[in-house]
């Protein structure tokens, strides 16, 4: 039953926002992908509004089902995820070195963006059943195992930059549940001690090199420094009011790499100027302040913990795109929410808002 | 929500903007504090530069007659050649172009990443080719015909060693301009020879540039921009192409029908005529040629041809002076007051000067008799300057000779690679026979270059004054202004008795009376003075046949050198062809 009180807690604000993010993406994938192998100029962009609408249907679906329903799945949706992450592992698309997809004929699925979600979901439902219980420095442990099968298969595809999206939901999460700061403190710095060494020697050259590269960009002036440096250029040369829309020489004249997805912020500094670039992290730091919010008007724990996962996500994702395109953060080919082109992490991304907007607008207890 | 939730929510919040913070710093440092070199970098990449051709300065004659110019010619160029369709156009371009395919795929692959760039195939096709490309436009994707300046040498032979050519710079000359700091592309046209070299600075403009802007492939997207070439300067030379085509046409005349005639030594020669009133090289010629239109098919042949045709020989030949220098030892002994124009000597045909000496003759032991200094160089009398190169001295003489430009160069500067020649003199160290002096008085011994006899001749007919010889009278812009114009210069000037140059001249115009060993210069329009000269070459071959002069003799305007090899004595052939120049030159007298 829909009630009209979910109507007037309803979160319009949070919605338009996305929506204004959307717009602007659609504005500039348009421009990045003038020039594209379909020959179609629109080609894109079409495409990305078609699964932009889709993906609302799926964000009412997911906001129209009470949130407990997802609390009662969570177990499940755990282990569907792992299935399909599996069967990433052995159907797997190549491409670009990398098995990311299941290729399903008319849709490339990228099982790792969704399960991003359904993680925060399931280890949200894990933390609710210890709430008040995080005296002892081990108590964090099996959270952190909860995420550690999920993100050892994606890092295996390998797919580093998702899989340190764990890692920070589940820092996010736990802090929020109040764990003690100290112990987080202790986990993240032995983390790091251990976990960097031990990754080094897994990790393949390209990766280093993708990773290092933001250090120091002329070590490698052929390949990955080239793009960041294009990438630089691109931004630096936008200056603060852009050359306009559709008139960056850096991005028609392809001189970016992957500027309809990972570097598209490029396209669109270059294109709108400081201004623009300033307006969409305003949009962005909007909308995660309205997710905070929301978990701070939850009716329940969960919400509040699946608020603050999705925030932690959202703002990961966020300063490590951005941050790769401005030379600052290392390579990691991690899409920019809402902005770079593409279904599955546009999806996963909406499915996510949905959750918040649902928690949002179930804020009190019904009376029945 | 617990207070302690709210607090850590507050926490992370601060979190979030801190983050969003950093981002938008890194932006304003990068697009705005660093806007400028950003943006730089952003127009360096999609902008790059592609050199326009000037056209080369042209060359015209005194009197305003086009020498060197400039046709437009076709050039095959790949621009952009979609990869799926190169096979089926290497191949056509191949066949049609007469290159190896191997070739044309060399030179896409040396573009790679500059495909912006036409790819420069084949220069100055035919009108066949280029309508043969045009009618199969559609299947040739990507293969543009380009229109470039070809240097065009308007009379073909006419003048080729003094005009030199052009062809594309030499990678060791690429590199010494690059180490005199001017930058030539590999694919530029340079002066090799001639004037094409000597003024090459003046001749070869500025290139313009054609902004275009590129993608990160270096396709070209548009044209942003050009700037255009600036031309070369033109050049006014002092060559009277009127004179030039009588000599150069008169001088193959003389040695083709020579050659026609059984004296199959003959096959070079070399006239050059000056203005002796300011060292302006009126004519230059030296036989054989070559047509520097088409030397690049001709050039094995030209290398092969034992008359060494692409030889200058009026600038750089050395020859055997022969009795054109018994002006200097009749000048040495005048003004040394040994004799004065009535002084006699007797001449008996042959003599001996020196005990151990063989005895002298004159040519066929003709025996002269009693002469003064106007009869001896009228009749060529050998005697009569033995008796002078005696009572001088070989070191009087060599002084003298030397006074007149014998062993030295004139000091052109508009052509490249002059020779001083050679002066028989008495040298330290070794060893002089009494008798040498004879063989030096009567013009043996010595190596002169035909410009250096012309400067003679003109200092004969202007009474010692050494003029620079010079080809280029004037450098002009495109816009008509004057930015070089060239001047008379003295080198030299001895300084003679007027009585000196007057006696050695009447000998001279008596050369051309009846009795003179070049009477039979006496017919035309003009009154020419000069002298013969039949000068030994090798062992068992003929003669070079000389005849220096000038006219008209009483104010003299041409002072000429000609020399034909092995033409025999010199009123054999170089008065026969002296005749035939003068005659066709002053025809309408």
């Amino acid at each position: 039953m829909f009630d009209k009180k979910y109507l007037r807690n309803f979160d319009f604000i949070m919605l338009a926002t996305v929506c204004a993010i959307m717009l602007i993406s659609l504005g500039i994938i348009s421009s990045a992908t003038i020039i594209n192998i379909t020959g179609d100029p629109n080609y894109f962009v079409r495409r990305q509004a078609v699964l932009f609408i889709i993906g609302f249907f799926v964000m009412l679906v997911v906001i129209t089902t009470d949130y407990t329903q997802f609390y009662r799945f969570a177990p499940h949706l755990y282990v569907l995820n792992l299935l399909l992450l599996g069967a990433v592992l052995v159907f797997g698309r190549d491409a670009g070195g990398a098995q990311r997809w299941i290729s399903l004929k008319v849709f490339d699925l990228q099982p790792s963006e969704f399960a991003k979600v359904i993680v925060i979901i399931s280890l949200a439902r894990h933390l609710v059943s210890r709430e008040g219980n995080f005296d002892s420095p081990f108590s964090p442990i099996p959270f952190f195992l909860h995420i550690a099968v999920p993100m050892a298969v994606i890092f295996l595809q390998p797919d580093l930059g998702t899989s340190l999206v764990f890692i920070v939901i589940v820092f996010g999460m736990l802090f929020m549940a109040g764990a003690r700061v100290r112990h987080l403190l202790f986990y993240a710095v032995s983390g790091i001690a251990v976990g960097l060494p031990l990754m080094w020697k897994v990790l393949k050259d390209y990766q280093k090199m993708r990773l290092l590269v933001f250090l120091n960009p002329e070590k490698d002036p052929m390949g990955f420094g080239w793009q960041l440096r294009q990438s630089m250029i691109a931004i630096g040369s936008g200056g603060l009011r852009g050359k306009g829309l559709f008139e960056g020489t850096q991005s028609q004249l392809e001189f970016l790499p992957a500027q309809h997805t990972d570097f598209i912020f490029s396209v669109l500094a270059e294109e709108l100027g400081f201004v623009g670039a300033v307006v969409l992290l305003l949009l962005f730091l909007l909308l995660i302040y309205r997710i905070v919010r929301t978990a701070a008007v939850a009716r329940d724990t969960f919400g509040s913990l699946v608020c603050i996962g999705v925030a932690s996500m959202l703002t990961f994702q966020v300063l490590v795109n951005i941050g790769m395109t401005v030379g600052i953060m290392p390579v990691t080919g991690l899409p920019l929410p809402f902005v770079s082109y593409g279904g599955n992490s546009l999806w996963a991304n909406m499915i996510a808002v949905g959750l918040v907007l649902n928690i949002g607008m179930r804020r009190h207890r019904l009376m029945f | 929500m617990s207070k302690s939730m709210l607090k850590r929510l507050r926490i992370f919040m601060l979190l979030v903007f801190l983050a969003m913070s950093v981002l938008a710093a890194r932006l304003y440092w990068l697009q705005v504090y660093q806007y400028d070199f950003y943006f730089a970098r952003a127009e360096t990449n999609r902008i790059r530069e592609l050199p326009v051709t000037a056209a080369r300065g042209e060359i015209f004659d005194r009197n305003g007659e086009i020498l060197v110019a400039n046709r437009p010619g076709f050039t095959v160029s790949l621009l952009d050649l979609p990869k799926r369709e190169q096979p089926a156009v290497i191949a056509y371009l191949s066949e049609l172009l007469e290159m190896a395919e191997e070739q044309i795929r060399e030179a896409i692959a040396k573009q790679q990443f500059r495909a912006f760039a036409p790819i420069r195939l084949k220069r100055d096709v035919s009108a066949e080719v280029v309508a043969k490309i045009g009618e199969r436009r559609m299947d040739l994707p990507g293969v543009i015909i380009e229109t470039e300046p070809i240097r065009y040498y308007a009379k073909d032979n006419f003048a080729a060693h003094v005009l030199g050519y052009t062809s594309t710079i030499p990678p060791e000359l690429w590199q010494q301009k690059r180490a005199e700091g001017q930058a030539y592309r590999l694919t530029d046209q340079i002066g090799i020879t001639g004037i094409e070299s000597t003024y090459e600075n003046y001749l070869r403009g500025n290139d313009g540039k054609l902004f275009v802007e590129v993608n990160k492939h270096g396709r070209r997207i548009r044209v942003l921009g050009k700037e255009d070439p600036v031309p070369g300067h033109s050049l006014h030379l002092t060559i009277d192409a009127r004179l030039q085509e009588i000599v150069e046409s008169s001088l193959a005349e003389v040695i083709q029908d020579g050659i026609a005639a059984g004296n199959t030594q003959m096959g070079r020669g070399a006239v050059v005529a000056l203005d002796p009133r300011n060292g302006e090289i009126l004519a230059m010629a030296s036989y054989p040629d070559y047509n520097p239109n088409t030397l690049r098919e001709d050039i094995l042949k030209l290398q092969s041809d034992p008359n060494d045709p692409l030889n200058h020989k009026a600038l750089r030949g050395g020859y055997p002076v022969g009795s054109t220098f018994k002006m200097a030892v009749a000048v040495a002994a005048l003004e040394e007051g040994l004799i004065n124009a009535g002084s006699i000597i007797t001449c008996t045909g042959r003599k001996q000067f020196f005990p151990g000496d063989v005895p002298r003759a004159c040519f066929d032991n003709r025996v002269h008799g009693a002469l003064n200094v106007r009869d001896a160089i009228a009749r060529s009398c050998n005697i009569f300057f033995f008796e002078l190169g005696v009572r001088l001295g070989i070191d009087r003489l060599t002084t003298y000779a030397e006074s007149l430009g014998f062993g030295k160069v004139t000091g052109i500067t508009d052509l490249a690679g002059e020779r001083p020649g050679v002066l028989l003199r008495r040298q330290p160290g070794r060893r002089w026979n009494p008798g040498d002096v004879l063989t030096a008085s009567i013009g043996q011994g010595h190596m002169i270059s035909p410009l250096q006899l012309a400067n003679y001749t003109a200092m004969l007919a202007n009474g010692g004054i050494h003029y620079r010889p010079y080809l280029v009278k004037e450098v002009i812009t495109q816009q008509g202004e004057t930015v070089y114009r060239a001047q008379p210069e003295i080198l030299n000037n001895p300084g003679y008795s007027d009585r000196t140059w007057q006696a050695v001249q009447k000998g001279m115009e008596a050369t051309t009376l009846p009795g003179g060993t070049g009477s039979s210069l006496r017919h035309l329009p003009v009154r020419v003075a000069g002298k013969t000269g039949s000068a030994e070459s090798s062992p068992g071959k003929m003669p070079h046949s000389l005849f220096v002069g000038y006219a008209p003799a009483e104010a003299p305007e041409i002072a000429i050198a000609l020399i034909v090899e092995h033409g025999g004595l010199g009123y054999q052939a170089a008065v026969p062809l002296t005749n035939l120049i003068f005659s066709r030159y002053y025809a309408d007298r």
